[in-house]
Formats: structure tokens, C-alpha cells, sequence
């Protein structure tokens, strides 16, 4: 209630202030400021004198500190490498630090993973990739006061330059890779340090959702990860997944070319969309437009034209799909398969679904490491499959689907939730992750794709599941130019649109079907992972163009 | 959903598994078209309760309205509960009927006790709406619901008017998500 009271009075001082200051204004204000500026003046001196003494008495500290520092020259921050010298240095990995090293002394670079000062002691975490190991800076012959509290304060994430003996532990040391050794620190330096702040925490990073609801820490999202990309690839999960995922490619192309498959590789930008107009990117070319490539269908079948035989190809596939979904990437990593067949396309589903299985028997032996770090963070049931694959017709699915009480056509598509459903069905019938289902319905299928001999409502057409998820589409494609103009006139298709198309078939085209895999869904469903963007390096959607 | 067809669809039924070999003439009653059984015998009957209890005594099967004093009023309860809690619920409602239901036969074959009782008639009838739409999934999710449902709807000449619901045997979501 001041205020009220007040208003008056100060009303009434601010007329006397006015009034006042008209008559002996120059005087007054000359003695107010004067005093003012004697205040300001002796303000400033006591800080100033505060100040000298601060400085003089961490000058004192510093003087003393150096004095006693006997190890100043064993840590400290290096200067930049800018490739200074030679120097002929073997350094260790983390991952080979075992309890046959004991007693050596050794240098390593790694991350300081976590760093904390216990008393006389410092217990820091280093970390390689996926391995880590402890390491231990205590006050003793080899090391200072100063060189612990140096070590205690460096950054996480910082990158570090080690020397240190290998020591054998009595108890295992669970939280880190190494578990049966340590590392006793002589000489320590940053050779790259980290800013204080970091956007994320690492152990935040690989803390399992379930876990952190539970212990009410904290978990991060999936936005701000892909936002600072380049530390989420640090983690040990991260690294597990897109190791797995490079071993994918790599069992591939291994198992194609095994098979007699030449890899080849088709243009991306292109001047007719491919797979229909609706979901291209378009580009300007020049003085006119042209698209990126929906899929290498296209130029696949044209190399089988052109006497390849069999071919495959690793490379971008662009969808301007705009749909934000668990499994949709705007751009993703294709792998393609087309191969001239004899007499029957089943010769082809036969390499497509043996590829796959040495795929799958290539990543469960050579991948253990990688697939157990994943499921730490992430669970999930190991991947089954069977030998050879099991291949079920669409009639056969959609008995199944009836008999679980959905309702649905015979020539209808399924749906995402009826192949979620039949998945579930198979794995419980069958015990496999991954089949073929066969002899789709013509009507849902595109144009290029042959209609079955004996019954026109199906085709010679194929899908194959991972976990009741599609992860393949492929057919035996139409290789006559009559049958394929007739089909897509039944489509309504411009046929000048398509026209070097089907010219490709009017010089003698062998009999050929093919289908193609996304790398990137492959790997999340092996792995029972749930979003494709945590097998997508640098994802693309319909809201993400950076990083 | 249409009450007075269903109300009256549901006493036809319950006449023919009574066995009553002359089916009564209903008429209806108020906006909610609740069912009336007018009978020479006194004042009208009202309501579907009601008139079910006066058919299980006209086709002498009391013992489906409960064996014991207590087994008579559970049965009792579950019919108050068919027409106060289940007709006419909401999304969020049937989500707390089918848990607490789901929980209540964990360990009851039926209903109201160790016998079939005019209580499982009627809960049937009126839930089956409900079960229709359920998925795969969320019929795993209320598996003793599922089970005591699939065991009712194959009892013989009960299920007339309602079109059978499958419940598979075996569960097929054994992990959180796939």
C-alpha cells in the first residue's frame, strides 16, 4: 500500500525537484555530480584494490604450485598437430588391452569417456569406438597434485594421448569392455579438446527407454540425436548398427558375385519417372527438368537386354513420398537384384531368397559383438529364418488371414496391419522371420509385371517379409513389347512416355525378373529396431535435410 | 446401435435356447424403447432383466439365475451391471470393462461361480459389439475375456442372432511390439 501513500509525497517532491533545479540548477548539479563522481571514484578503487589482491595471491598459488609441480611435464594440453614430426610411436588399441599385456607400458589415444576425482586419485574412462577401458591417475612418484586435478578436469569427449602400464585386476571391472585390466596413467595429453558443453550425454544416449522411465533419467529423442548426429554416431550402439549395416553390403555383393552377378552402376538423374509420376523429385537440367530415380528398374533391365545376365547395383533410391512414417526415408540405400532366368521365375526367387539367407548366416556369425551391443540398448527375439525359405501363395496368406478372423477379398492388397498380422501368423505356424509370399493378384501389381499362365486374376509376382514387414517387391517382368504396350494401355498409361522403354524388349529379350531391398529397413528388421532412421547414417524425410 | 432391435432380437434368442415353444409378443416402452412383456398374469413386465428373469422361471431352468443364495445375487450383480455400466458405453468405458472383466475371470470359468448362468448369457449378448472389433492383439491382451467369450459363444443354440467371433488358440504377440 506505499505506493498510495506515497504518490502524493513524490508528486510533490518531483515539483519541488523541478522547481528547485530552475533556480540554483548549474550549482547544485555541479556538487551533486561531484559527489557522485566521488563515490564512483572510491567504488572503483576498492574494487580494483579487492582485485590486485585476488591476483596477487593466485600469482602466490601459481608461483608455489610450479614450484612443487615435479610432473609438469607429463600432461598438459599438446599443441595442435598440424603434423610437426615424425614420431615413432606404436600406439594400442583399447581393444587389445588384455591381461597378456601386463606390466607393459604402452600409448593409446582414446576419448575420455568419463573422468572423476576421488581425493588423491582420478578414475577416467577411455574409450575406442566400442571398447573402453579404466584408467587411474594417482598422486605418487609418476604423477602430481596438479597432474590429478588436470586429468579430474578434462572435458568429456576430449581426445587424449595415454601413457600408461598395463595392470591385471583381481575383480572385474563390469562397466567397461576391458574388464580385466587397468591402466596406470604416466603421461597425459589432450590433443583435442572438447567444448564443455555438450548437446547430448553419451550414457544418456545408450540408456535403454525402459531404464530411463524407470530410474526417472534421462533418455535422449530421436530429433535431438539426428540433430547432433555426429556425437549419436559415437555410441556404442551406433557404431554396433552401422557396422552391422557395412556388413550387409559387404555379404551382398559377396554373395552375388559368388553367384556369377556383375555389379553395375545406372544414372540417377533421369528423364522419365520410373515407377509412376506421383512420388519423383524433380531437378533442373539445364534449360528443362529431369528426375532422380525412383528405382534402378529401368536401366536393371535394359543391362539384361544387353546380354548381362545377371546383374545388381548398390545405390541411392529417391521417393518424394510424403509420408512420416516409421519406415519411410525420402532417400535410401537400394539394393537391386535382376537376373535372366531359363525356364520358370521361381530360378530367380531361389537366388534372391538364397542371398538373403547368406546374408542372414554372415551377419549371426560374423556379427555377434555387434548384435549383442545393439540389443543392450534396444531387446529383441533374434532374427529366425528357414532353410530352404519358406514360400507361401497369396492364397494361402489370405486363408491364413481369414481364418484369424479379417475380412478381405481375394484380390485384394494387404494392408500394413493384415501383413503385420500374417507375419505374426507365419512365425507362429512356421517359426521363420522372413518368407516369400507368391503369386500375387494382377490387379495390384504395376504394369511391367507378367500375369500368371493359368489364371489371369495373379501374377508372376512376389513379395518377401522381415517380420511381417515388406522389405522386397519383384516380379518376372514383362519382356515382350506387345504384351507390355497391351498392359500398360490396360494401366492408362502414356505409351510416349515409356516409349525407349519398350523399345528396349524389340531386339530379342531374354526371359528375366529381379527385385530390389532397402538397406536400411533390411538392417532395422534384422536388428527388431522400430524407426528406420536409426539405421540411416543421415536420414532423409519429408522433414529432415540436415545434417 | 438400434436398442429395441436388439433388446427384443436378444429375448427371441433367449426363448429358443429356453426352449419355450410359444415366443412371446413384445412391445416397447420411452425414448430408450425399453422392452415390456405384457402377460395376463399381472402388471407388465419391464425391462430386459426383467423379462429375462421371468423366462428362465417360465422354461423351469432357475438354477441359471444362481445355485445358492450368494450365486443368485452375483448373478444378479452382473445383470445390473449388463445394462448400467455395459450398454451404451463409451471408447474409454469398454477399455475399463474389458480390464476389470479380464481380471475378474483370470480365475472363473464363468461368470457367477462354477456354473452357466443366465449372467454369461447376457454379458455375452451385450459385449459382443465390443469383441467384434477388438484385434488380434487386444484379444490377446484380454485373453480371459477372449477365452470365457469363445467358450459362451459355443455353447449350443445360445448364439442366434450374433454372428460368431474367431478367437485364435494360440498367442502370437509374445514381445512388446512385433
Amino acid at each position: 500500500m506505499g505506493w498510495r501513500r506515497g504518490w502524493r509525497r513524490k508528486l510533490a517532491f518531483l515539483f519541488t525537484a523541478c522547481v528547485s533545479s530552475c533556480s540554483s540548477a548549474a550549482e547544485e548539479d555541479q556538487q551533486a555530480q561531484s559527489k557522485k563522481a566521488l563515490k564512483k571514484q572510491q567504488k572503483e578503487a576498492e574494487k580494483a584494490a579487492k582485485k590486485a589482491e585476488k591476483q596477487a595471491k593466485v600469482a602466490a598459488e601459481q608461483q608455489s604450485a610450479e614450484e612443487d609441480d615435479f610432473a609438469k611435464d607429463r600432461y598438459g594440453v599438446s599443441a595442435l598437430v598440424q603434423s610437426q614430426q615424425k614420431l615413432d610411436r606404436k600406439l594400442v588399441r583399447v581393444q587389445d588391452l588384455t591381461p597378456e599385456k601386463a606390466d607393459q607400458l604402452i600409448w593409446l589415444r582414446a576419448r575420455v569417456h568419463t573422468s572423476r576425482a576421488k581425493g588423491k586419485q582420478c578414475f577416467l574412462v577411455l574409450r575406442q569406438q566400442q571398447f573402453n577401458v579404466q584408467a587411474l591417475v594417482a598422486v605418487g612418484d609418476r604423477a602430481s597434485k596438479q597432474m590429478v586435478k588436470f586429468a579430474a578436469n578434462i572435458t568429456k569427449e576430449s581426445i587424449v594421448d595415454v601413457e600408461a602400464a598395463v595392470r591385471k585386476v583381481e575383480q572385474k571391472i563390469e562397466s567397461c569392455s576391458q574388464q580385466d585390466v587397468e591402466l596406470h596413467v604416466e603421461r597425459i595429453f589432450v590433443i583435442s579438446q572438447a567444448e564443455a558443453r555438450l548437446p547430448l550425454q553419451l550414457e544418456d544416449a545408450v540408456r535403454p527407454d525402459g531404464e530411463g522411465e524407470e530410474e526417472g533419467r534421462a533418455t535422449v529423442n530421436q530429433d535431438t540425436r539426428l540433430d547432433n548426429r555426429v556425437i549419436d554416431l559415437r555410441t556404442t550402439t551406433s557404431q554396433a548398427v552401422f557396422r552391422l549395416q557395412s556388413g550387409v553390403c559387404q555379404l551382398f555383393r559377396d554373395t552375388l558375385t559368388k553367384k556369377g552377378f556383375v555389379e553395375i552402376q545406372t544414372p540417377k538423374i533421369i528423364s522419365a519417372a520410373s515407377e509412376g509420376g506421383a512420388n519423383v523429385f524433380t531437378v533442373s537440367y539445364f534449360k528443362t527438368s529431369a528426375y532422380l530415380a525412383q528405382s534402378p528398374q529401368l536401366y536393371k533391365q535394359m543391362c539384361i537386354c544387353a546380354d548381362f545376365d545377371k546383374v545388381f547395383c548398390v545405390g541411392p533410391v529417391f521417393r518424394a513420398e510424403d509420408s512420416n512414417t516409421h519406415r519411410h526415408l525420402t532417400e535410401f540405400v537400394g539394393l537391386d537384384i535382376e537376373m535372366a532366368f531359363n525356364y520358370h521365375y521361381h530360378e530367380v526367387i531361389e537366388s534372391i531368397t538364397d542371398t538373403m539367407v547368406q546374408i542372414f548366416k554372415g551377419l549371426r556369425d560374423n556379427f555377434q559383438t555387434e548384435i549383442q551391443t545393439v540389443n543392450k540398448q534396444f531387446p529383441s527375439e533374434p532374427f529366425k529364418f528357414l532353410e530352404p525359405t519358406l514360400r507361401l501363395e497369396y492364397t494361402e496368406g489370405v486363408a491364413m488371414l481369414r481364418e484369424a478372423g479379417v475380412e478381405m477379398g481375394d484380390e485384394d492388397d494387404l494392408s500394413t496391419p493384415n501383413e503385420k498380422l500374417l507375419g505374426r501368423l507365419v512365425k507362429e505356424k512356421y517359426d521363420t522371420d522372413f518368407y516369400v509370399l507368391d503369386k500375387y493378384p494382377l490387379a495390384v501389381r504395376p504394369f511391367y509385371t507378367m500375369p500368371d499362365p493359368h489364371n489371369p486374376k495373379y501374377s508372376n509376382s512376389y513379395d518377401m517379409f522381415m517380420r511381417g514387414e515388406e522389405i522386397l517387391s519383384g516380379a518376372q517382368r514383362v519382356h515382350d513389347a506387345q504384351l507390355l504396350t497391351e498392359r500398360a494401355q490396360h494401366h492408362q498409361i502414356d505409351l510416349e512416355k515409356i516409349k525407349s522403354y519398350i523399345d528396349s524388349f524389340r531386339y530379342g529379350a531374354p526371359p528375366h525378373a529381379g527385385g530390389g531391398i532397402g538397406l536400411e529397413r533390411v538392417c532395422m528388421l534384422y536388428l527388431g529396431l522400430h524407426n528406420v532412421r536409426q539405421t540411416s547414417m543421415f536420414p532423409r524425410d519429408p522433414k529432415r535435410l540436415t545434417p | 446401435m438400434n436398442w429395441e432391435n436388439m433388446a427384443l432380437r436378444e429375448l427371441s434368442s433367449l426363448e429358443k435356447y429356453l426352449g419355450l415353444k410359444k415366443p412371446n409378443k413384445y412391445s416397447t416402452q420411452g425414448d430408450k424403447k425399453v422392452p415390456v412383456l405384457q402377460n395376463n398374469q399381472g402388471p407388465p413386465l419391464v425391462g430386459l432383466i426383467t423379462i429375462a428373469c421371468h423366462l428362465v422361471k417360465e422354461a423351469k431352468r432357475s438354477n441359471l439365475l444362481g445355485e445358492s443364495a450368494e450365486g443368485r445375487a452375483v448373478v444378479q450383480q452382473w445383470l445390473e451391471y449388463r445394462v448400467t455400466r455395459l450398454d451404451g458405453c463409451t471408447k474409454e468405458d469398454s477399455k475399463t470393462i474389458l480390464k476389470e472383466l479380464n481380471i475378474h475371470l483370470q480365475d472363473n470359468v464363468y461368470l457367477a461361480g462354477n456354473h452357466f448362468t443366465l449372467a454369461d448369457t447376457l454379458m455375452y449378448y451385450g459385449i459382443h459389439p465390443l469383441i467384434v472389433d477388438l484385434t488380434v492383439q487386444e484379444k490377446e491382451q484380454y485373453l480371459n475375456v477372449a477365452r470365457w467369450f469363445d467358450h459362451i459363444q459355443h455353447i449350443p443354440s445360445l448364439r442366434h442372432h450374433l454372428p460368431p467371433v474367431v478367437v485364435l488358440r494360440n498367442t502370437i504377440y509374445t514381445s512388446r511390439h512385433h
